[in-house]
Formats: C-alpha cells, structure tokens, sequence
C-alpha cells in the first residue's frame, strides 16, 4: 500500500501523525513531512494508515493499494 | 445590527422553494445542549436554510457543505466571520485576511503554535495546571468555568508567547468583556472596545518596552514580531497589534468554552473518568471527542465573494454564510453513533478547529491544554460531580458557546 497527502489540502491539522505515530512525522510548522509526497505503507503499519486518512478532516490522505 | 431594507428584499427576493426561510437568534443564552440540538433540527430539516435575521443570511447545516465551505476561500472570505455583523470594526490577522496574502502573516506565527514549539513547554503545562488543581483540590467545592477553565489557558497562553503567567489577572476580565458584546449583543458594544483597548494596550506597552533592542527576546513573540517582515518590510505596530490581540480572544475563551463541556461530561459519566484516570493513553482521543460532540463553534460565518450556486444556493457577492460546524460535527451521515461520546473513537476528522487555510492556529495547543487539565485533575481529583440540581446555562452560539458556570463538588480525605 501507498500512502499520498495532497499538498494543497494538507492544512497542518496534525491528526494523521498523531494516530500513525510510526509511519508520518511532522515538520517545525507542524505540517506533515510526507506533503506532497508519496509514502511506502509496510505491511504492519496499514491499520495506522487507514486511521491516518480516516482521521484528516480535509481528506487530503490518500490510500492507494487498499 | 444595520438593517437595510433594501438589500432584505434583494436576498429575500432570491430564496426559493428548495432553501427554507428560518427566523432564528443565536445570540440568546439558553439551558447547557440547547444549541446542539437546535444545530441537529436544522441539519436534518434541510442542507441549507436562509436567516431572516437582521441583513439575512444563508446557514449550511452538513459536513460537506460545511467543510466545503472551508476549503473555498476563493469564494467564501474571511473579511467578516460574524454573518450578523458583515462589515466588523475589528481586524484580526491573519483571521481575516484571505489566501494569498494570509501565508503571509500566518507564517509568522506558526512555529509558535506548532507541535515542536508546544511539546518544548508541556513540562511548564503540567506545573501550571498542577498547582491551580492544587489550589483548588482541598475546598472539595469550586466554580470549574472561573477558578480553572479560563485561568489555565490564560496562564499556558502567556508563557508560550514568553510574558507572565500572572498577566492572567487583567486578560481574564478582559477577554470575559468582550465576548459579552462579540455574540451580537448590542447594549455590551460599549464594554467589548473597552475590553478590545484594554488588550491592544497591554501589547502596546510590550512592543514599546521591547521596541530598542537590537535583536529578538527568546521565546517572545511580541519581541519576535517587531523584528519580522513581511515583503521585506517591518510589519508596523497596528498590524503587529491585530495578531496579538486576535491571539488573545481566540485562544483563551475558547479553550474555557471546551474545558466546561468536558469536564461536566466526565462528572457526569464516571465510567469516561475512571477510564481515563487507568489509561492516560486514552485522554487525546477523549479531548477530540470531545471537540466533535461538545463543539464549542455553533456556526462559522463567511462573506461571498461572487455570484456562485453553492449546493442549490443562489449566493451573490457581499451574501453572509454560516457553516453549521455544530450541525457538521454530530452529522449522521459521516459517523457513527454520532450523538454519543465514544471516548476512543477511530476517524474522527471532526471540524472543530475549522478547515482550510484558517484551520485553527492554536489547534496544537488548545489540545495539549485539554489533554494536561484532564491527567492533572484526574491526578488530584479522581471523583467529582456537578454540584447543583439546577439546570447549567449556556452562551449563546453567536459567541463560541461556553457554560457561564460549572459548579463541582468532590470528597476531600480527612474533612
């Protein structure tokens, strides 16, 4: 599974890293490091995924591969 | 309120069969869940409804107009934030102003309020909340609203922007000031500037204090704002203001409005508070919980920037919107067991702390002071209820609602 946050809806919420602790990390403005980008989701870290999309509120993480 | 009979009949001219017309003031105080309910009515009822009140404005009741709503700045501006009051005699920055300009300002303060930033002073929260709790613990008895929701985030607000905690002593009766008037309520105009030139004055006398020295204070954000820039140059004294004061009424009254709705949540439902006081680890998810089903932000206004159909809505420029954030958070249609605290809720995206652009600044903070209060009372106080038989009133949606008192009681070992 992979993992993208739309650059342009990312407003720095911070909700998918505090719930995907292990996979997302944040920048000193408290944005997501992973904006803009795509992220490799291993295997073990899939729930956390979902829950990192689920959790943004302006559905800017997409999950491709699930 | 202006009231100009013309423009009413322009508006009124406009709404057909498929917006309803509703006569509702939301600036009125009401018994504790009133507006909650009055926001669940309306989302049901309809997507969208124009409010006779006053000029007339058009109400968005679901999450994704709502939300929508948030994510079109282009269409949907910040110039006015209040739809009963169009053209404000206030400016926040960067509340009110639009993208692209915003960034602009807003990165000025977003280190400042960022994730980093709040876990470098979390040790400080703790002390902070751990010696109000202290203070109050061995009464067995106080007012929660008075004696800790507005003077914990006060005291965490100010030592995060490096002025003293005990300052809290004038914002506090400053910022009740206020929103005693920025609900709507004509006859506090009055004592809101009064309160409005009472902050802006304390800042004044910060940057003039601060004004001669060659380089910033560490962690002080008055001291770093007077030597920002933005287009190359020095921001200015009237804008630096604005942020401050904008700072100050966003944060603090807010953050005792949820504080209130929490923790009478948690005296009433010992089984959430006893979970919470075994699994720590629980408390963030219970605080956005809790910022989805106790929304303090009844509606967010908006002024159109153009003529657009928006979900069935005729909208002109210069139109008020509200976006039901209430209505959003409790909707059906996006959770489960909507109207139910589930204190370890997955997906929860509620809009509490708004969308788009303007996404609540202080998001990373208010969280961080709701989550220590929580451990820290727990940590002093394990068992409390809510200590009167008479129904709790709250503010009125046109203000961020907030119970006007809390009163708890608690066993105290050994009295």
């Amino acid at each position: 599974m992979k993992l993208t946050v739309d650059g342009n809806r990312c407003t720095g919420h911070g909700r998918c890293y505090t719930v995907a602790t292990d996979l997302l990390g944040f920048d000193d403005e408290g944005y997501v490091t992973a904006r803009g980008q795509v992220t490799d989701v291993p295997d073990n870290q899939i729930p956390f995924a979902r829950e990192a999309a689920g959790t943004c509120p302006e559905g800017a993480i997409t999950l491709i591969g699930d | 309120m202006t009231h100009v009979a013309g423009e009413d009949q322009d508006v009124a001219a406009r709404v057909d069969g498929k917006c309803p017309v509703i006569h509702l003031d939301v600036s009125t105080p009401l018994t504790v869940g009133s507006y909650w309910q009055k926001a669940d009515e309306l989302r049901e009822g309809s997507p969208a409804f124009f409010n006779s009140i006053g000029q007339g404005y058009w109400i968005f009741t679901r999450y994704e107009q709502v939300r929508d709503m948030y994510q079109h700045p282009e269409i949907f501006s910040s110039e006015s934030i209040t739809p009963w009051e169009p053209d404000p005699a206030y400016r926040f920055v960067p509340t009110q102003i639009d993208p692209p300009e915003h960034s602009k300002y807003r990165q000025l303060l977003s280190r400042w309020f960022a994730p980093n930033a709040i876990n470098q002073i979390t040790p400080a929260v703790h002390e902070l909340g751990r010696n109000l709790v202290a203070g109050i613990a061995p009464r067995g008895e106080c007012d929660f609203v008075s004696d800790f929701a507005m003077r914990f985030p006060t005291e965490v607000f100010l030592t995060l922007v490096g002025v003293p905690a005990s300052d809290a002593d004038l914002f506090v009766p400053w910022v009740e000031e206020f929103f005693r008037g920025f609900g709507g309520d004509q006859a506090q105009q009055a004592a809101m500037m009064q309160a409005l030139g009472g902050i802006r004055g304390y800042w004044a006398a910060a940057l003039d204090e601060r004004r001669a020295e060659p380089a910033p204070r560490d962690g002080d954000l008055a001291s770093h704002l007077l030597h920002s820039t933005v287009d190359g140059a020095p921001l200015g004294d009237d804008l630096i203001l604005d942020m401050l004061v904008v700072l100050v009424l966003a944060g603090l009254d807010t953050t005792r409005g949820q504080l209130g709705y929490l923790f009478r949540h948690l005296a009433d439902n010992p089984d959430d508070r006893h979970r919470l006081a075994a699994e720590p680890a629980l408390i963030p998810s219970a605080v956005e919980e809790a910022l989805r089903l106790y929304t303090i932000i009844f509606g967010d206004g908006r002024k159109v920037t153009r003529e657009t159909d928006f979900h069935g809505c005729p909208l002109r420029k210069g139109d008020m919107v509200y976006g039901l954030v209430a209505g959003a958070n409790r909707d059906p249609r996006v959770y489960d067991r909507a109207h139910e605290f589930v204190l370890d809720r997955k997906a929860n995206n509620h809009l509490g702390f708004a969308g788009g652009p303007h996404r609540c600044l202080g998001a990373h903070l208010a969280r961080r002071v709701m989550q220590v209060a929580v451990e820290e009372w727990l940590a002093a106080i394990p068992d409390f209820r809510v200590a009167t038989g008479e129904p709790l009133l709250e503010r009125g949606g046109g203000n961020m609602m907030a119970l006007f008192s809390l009163p708890l009681a608690w066993e105290v070992e050994g009295a």
